[in-house]
């Protein structure tokens, strides 16, 4: 099915929760954020919330700034 | 020198801000470092305790990559919401700064001129009044006018940033008559952030009154980083004792510093 992540297109396989999706993209799970369809996905609820198709994903991480 | 800065102990004239009493008033940024190996050392020779970063997309080339790996602990983190071009989407970055559990601290950016990167002080005001109406300590980084000073003020915000001159330029205080009035007529401390290109900029910016200053850019591309966070450290602590020593008065004409009396060539 596919899911837009970070502004982009992207075919997951179906019954991934957003957690394993992190995990497959091997994104630091310390400090990211999780906006789902525009709404703050707090990290108690990546293991139990299953992507559904067009669902809209933003992964955020700090960098260097002033 | 060195009994004078001993004797000047920095945290009996702490800066107090968002309910935390700050002993250094030099806040660093950590972009535009050329690894981020050397943000732990810069930091630690800046003394800073409050940090600025930026949110930003994943960057999938390097998933595991986080500048809060790298800050030292008790840092305050003071998450800037970079990008935003409306109160709206600086509202939501601060919420997600948050979330990513990086406390309650957030300097307010919000720019939609692309070359200069002047802040729009309107939708800042915007962002100021929602933030503190959720709890966040708010420092907004502005433009140097006292009406909207005076807004961010009311609106509840635990300083006021204005610019020295445009973000990166390096080019000192080119706004400092205005920057002098917000010291003289704003109660909240005044932080100067933006454009403090040398540590002597830092030094005239505390002496004539700034709480603080925020440098990123003069560190970051220095030559040598962790030399310039330490000029930077004692620029500031100087320019500190300065303004607290009481500056004498200027004049316009000479006025001798030896006796006028008892000159060799007399009678």
């Amino acid at each position: 099915m596919q899911i837009v992540v970070n502004g982009k297109a992207q075919e997951i396989l179906s019954e991934c929760t957003v957690f394993q999706l992190l995990e497959d993209k091997a994104v630091t799970l310390k400090a990211a954020v999780v906006e789902l369809n525009g709404i703050i996905l707090k990290q108690e609820h990546w293991q139990s919330t299953l992507l559904q198709t067009s669902d809209s994903l933003e992964i955020l991480v700090f960098m260097g700034g002033g | 020198m060195n009994d004078i800065i001993q004797s000047f102990n920095p945290s009996d004239d702490s800066l107090l801000i968002g309910g935390v009493n700050l002993s250094s008033r030099l806040f660093v940024g950590t972009g535009k470092f050329s690894s981020h190996e050397i943000v732990p050392r810069v930091l630690e020779a800046s003394g800073a305790q409050v940090v600025t970063m930026a949110l930003r997309r994943v960057d999938w080339k390097n998933p595991q990559e986080n500048i809060l790996n790298y800050m030292p602990q008790n840092t305050i983190l003071l998450p800037n919401t970079s990008g935003a071009r409306t109160a709206e989407e600086a509202v939501r970055i601060a919420r997600l700064a948050q979330a990513a559990g990086c406390g309650n601290w957030v300097k307010i950016e919000v720019v939609q001129d692309q070359r200069y990167l002047l802040p729009d002080n309107w939708e800042t005001l915007k962002a100021t009044e929602q933030l503190v109406k959720e709890g966040f300590v708010v420092l907004p980084y502005m433009s140097p006018d006292l009406g909207a000073a005076r807004r961010l003020q009311d609106a509840g915000a635990a300083a006021i940033m204005p610019l020295g001159s445009p973000i990166g330029s390096n080019r000192g205080l080119q706004t400092k008559e205005l920057i002098r009035i917000l010291i003289e007529e704003i109660s909240l401390p005044i932080i100067v952030d933006a454009g403090i290109g040398r540590p002597s900029e830092a030094a005239e910016a505390m002496e004539m009154g700034a709480a603080a200053v925020l440098v990123n850019t003069a560190i970051a591309t220095a030559g040598d980083p962790v030399f310039m966070a330490q000029a930077f450290r004692l620029a500031v602590t100087a320019g500190r004792l300065g303004y607290l020593a009481g500056p004498g008065e200027r004049r316009f004409e000479a006025a001798a510093s030896s006796p006028l009396i008892g000159f060799l060539q007399e009678g």
